[in-house]
């Protein structure tokens, strides 16, 4: 696990000092404010969706959580209610989707993939049809503006944006869970092995709809933050496609799709590589249209190294 | 369960024979006849359009179903087969993808009046298209960031994507304008390539930076304006082609404290534009007023249907007008935008 992250640090490393070097002006405070802000923002869900993965499983409904989610909250608070109540039935109704969905995969014994597709289509649904399909906005909620989308002077010019804050406490908690507690250890051995684990005395099926749970709660949080820090939310687009860049940070970060695999670090790395990618593309001023492309060729070539790198080691630790 | 299913099964199966048996004489039963208005998607611009269609509903006697389609343009034909089946009297569609689009078109109008709008597909049969001139609305969207920066200076572009033609030619709008060329006619219009950056012509004092693209991510588009804030610190102008793109470009500029110093031009009505419009802190936006699509569509298959075709005009195309909204007219403007809102989710 160790080295997966040092192949994915190494590949952050490399993209940074590069376009430093060819463009100056990256380094600026205002440039890094901006590349922590978005890369924390899609670490979030990556970390979220790390947990199924790790189980085995996949979410592909995350961009349609962070859609409802960014929806109703504009919505209910259109509609003048409380925030706090507004923002906890958010999270409520993201735990409850995940909770679904590990029902219906542990319970009913359906494939996650089906399950998260069919999420995927349900709750962009829902988002539009509840929302007459409305862009709507935040104007007069402030302080709530200043709670997800506010920053924290640290200089002059550098400021932590808050999505960074949210990122940390997630990140630190998940890894604790995943490292420190014996749910974790659990959670990697089911993964790696569900038959055996189950024989273990483990119970497989709580700790899937955790995960399940875990995932759908954090694309919830997500959502509220790419609402206030969008100011608008547009109930066909929000989060549209999000799952694959989640998904994309989850398994370039360590996590392997066969499950029993995987580490939060890696994870953050993993997102932090791709937004860099996309602002490194706009430092230098290549075309967007080259983005994909790009973003294709160099996510490629870091597994390939990172796959020649963990050979090279374990030749030379066999000798 | 088994018989559960059967009766289900039933069910359908007579749902189906009724409906297929109801099916012809959709215009004997009454008199009014039926078109419908196809959009190329889903979005708020949309709901204004159909605002325009339910005015026009009222006022000619027509009923108007409107359709949007939500996934593309597999769910476009879908819809359409499905209106050529009921034998819709006329169809009013903006094609997502009018080039490869044009045998599926021409197979429609064999069977229905079909009149293009908001985009064309200028090699099919359609028998009329309304729309912008969307190079025409550039040039406009030109001479706003011309009052903006009277002084000249350097000028960026943001645009959910330029593979569709009409972004194409709001861009070319702008540039040309921007640069002095004279001005293009718009099915000839020749088109700077789409990655050209640092365009600029003798005597004039604007530059044009380069255009970024964003496939119509929002977050995309926000980190776009960042990114161009980080890396041309005199750019002066920021232009957003599509409606998402101005709000975008605010909040980028608020939140780098630059607010008044890079001026924003754009395209379409969302509120939040209006707003700094009315706030000072945008120069102005081109409304293509989506509401007079509608209802022009709805007219003109009125008028087709009546057996009148005298007024398509020789080139099929009729420009529905735009228009420049400033600090002037933006209250007004705005006023009837909410009341074509309301309309439109009716």
């Amino acid at each position: 696990m160790k080295k997966n992250i040092l192949g994915i640090l190494g590949l952050l490393i490399a993209i940074f000092v590069i376009t430093a070097v060819l463009n100056p002006k990256f380094v600026s405070a205002y440039n890094m404010q901006n590349l922590v802000k978005w890369s924390s923002l899609y670490s979030i869900m990556g970390v979220g969706v790390a947990f199924v993965i790790i189980t085995g499983g996949i979410d592909l409904s995350i961009g349609s959580v962070i859609g409802l989610t960014a929806s109703l909250l504009a919505f209910t608070l259109g509609k003048n209610w409380d925030p706090v109540v507004a923002i906890c039935a958010m999270l409520g109704l993201s735990a409850l989707i995940g909770l679904i969905h590990g029902l219906l995969i542990t319970k009913a014994k359906l494939q996650p993939f089906v399950v998260t597709l069919c999420g995927l289509l349900i709750y962009r649904g829902m988002a539009r049809w509840t929302t007459d399909n409305q862009s709507m906005g935040f104007k007069g909620h402030d302080q709530l503006n200043e709670i997800f989308s506010g920053k924290i002077p640290i200089t002059d010019t550098f400021a932590l944006p808050m999505p960074f804050v949210f990122l940390v406490v997630i990140a630190v908690a998940a890894a604790l869970f995943l490292n420190r507690t014996i749910w974790g250890r659990y959670l990697l051995a089911l993964g790696n092995n569900e038959e055996g684990a189950r024989y273990s005395g483990i119970q497989t099926d709580n700790l899937k709809i955790a995960a399940y749970v875990i995932c759908s709660l954090l694309a919830g949080i997500s959502g509220l933050l790419f609402a206030f820090e969008l100011d608008s939310v547009q109930p066909a687009q929000t989060g549209e496609f999000y799952e694959l860049y989640a998904i994309a940070a989850a398994v370039l970060g360590g996590c392997s799709l066969r499950g029993g695999e995987g580490g939060i670090l890696g994870v953050i790395i993993a997102a932090a590589v791709i937004r860099l990618i996309y602002n490194s593309i706009n430092m230098l001023g290549i075309s967007t249209h080259l983005e994909y492309a790009i973003l294709g060729i160099v996510i490629l070539a870091g597994v390939v190294a990172d796959e020649l790198l963990k050979r090279y080691t374990a030749k030379r630790a066999a000798q | 369960m088994k018989v559960a299913r059967y009766l289900l099964a039933f069910a359908c199966a007579s749902a189906l024979l009724l409906g297929w048996g109801c099916k012809k004489p959709t215009d004997s039963k009454n008199n009014t006849v039926t078109v419908a208005y196809v959009t190329n998607g889903v979005d708020p611009f949309w709901d204004l359009c159909a605002a325009g269609v339910r005015i026009a509903e009222k006022e000619f006697n027509i009923k108007c179903e409107v359709h949007m389609p939500t996934k593309g343009l597999v769910d476009q034909k879908r819809i359409m087969e499905t209106l050529l089946a009921k034998g819709i009297d006329g169809i009013a569609i903006s094609p997502i993808d009018a080039e490869n689009q044009t045998a599926f078109i021409n197979e429609a109008a064999k069977q229905t009046k079909l009149i293009t709008h908001d985009a064309d597909a200028p090699d099919s049969d359609r028998m009329l298209y309304i729309g912008t001139n969307n190079y025409k609305a550039g040039r406009a969207l030109g001479e706003l960031v011309k009052a903006a920066l009277p002084e000249g200076g350097e000028v960026m572009i943001f645009v959910g994507r330029l593979e569709q033609l009409n972004a194409r030619q709001r861009r070319q709008g702008v540039i040309d304008e921007l640069l002095g060329r004279p001005e293009q006619e718009l099915s000839t219009a020749k088109f700077d390539p789409v990655d050209a950056k640092n365009l600029k012509a003798e005597g004039s004092k604007y530059i044009i930076l380069d255009t970024r693209t964003d496939n119509f991510d929002k977050a995309k588009a926000k980190s776009n304006a960042e990114d161009t804030i980080t890396k041309y610190e005199n750019v002066a102008c920021m232009v957003g082609l599509f409606a998402y793109n101005p709000p975008a470009c605010l909040d980028a500029i608020r939140e780098a404290n630059r607010t008044g110093k890079i001026k924003v031009c754009g395209f379409d009505e969302p509120d939040a534009m209006l707003q700094a419009i009315k706030d000072g802190t945008a120069q102005g936006t081109i409304s293509q007023q989506p509401w007079k699509y509608g209802y022009e569509s709805v007219k003109a298959m009125k008028r087709i249907l009546d057996g009148d075709t005298a007024f398509i005009p020789e080139n099929k195309f009729m420009e529905v007008p735009f228009l420049v909204v400033t600090k002037e007219n933006v209250d007004e403007f705005w006023a009837t935008k909410k009341e074509m809102a309301e309309l439109g989710k009716q």
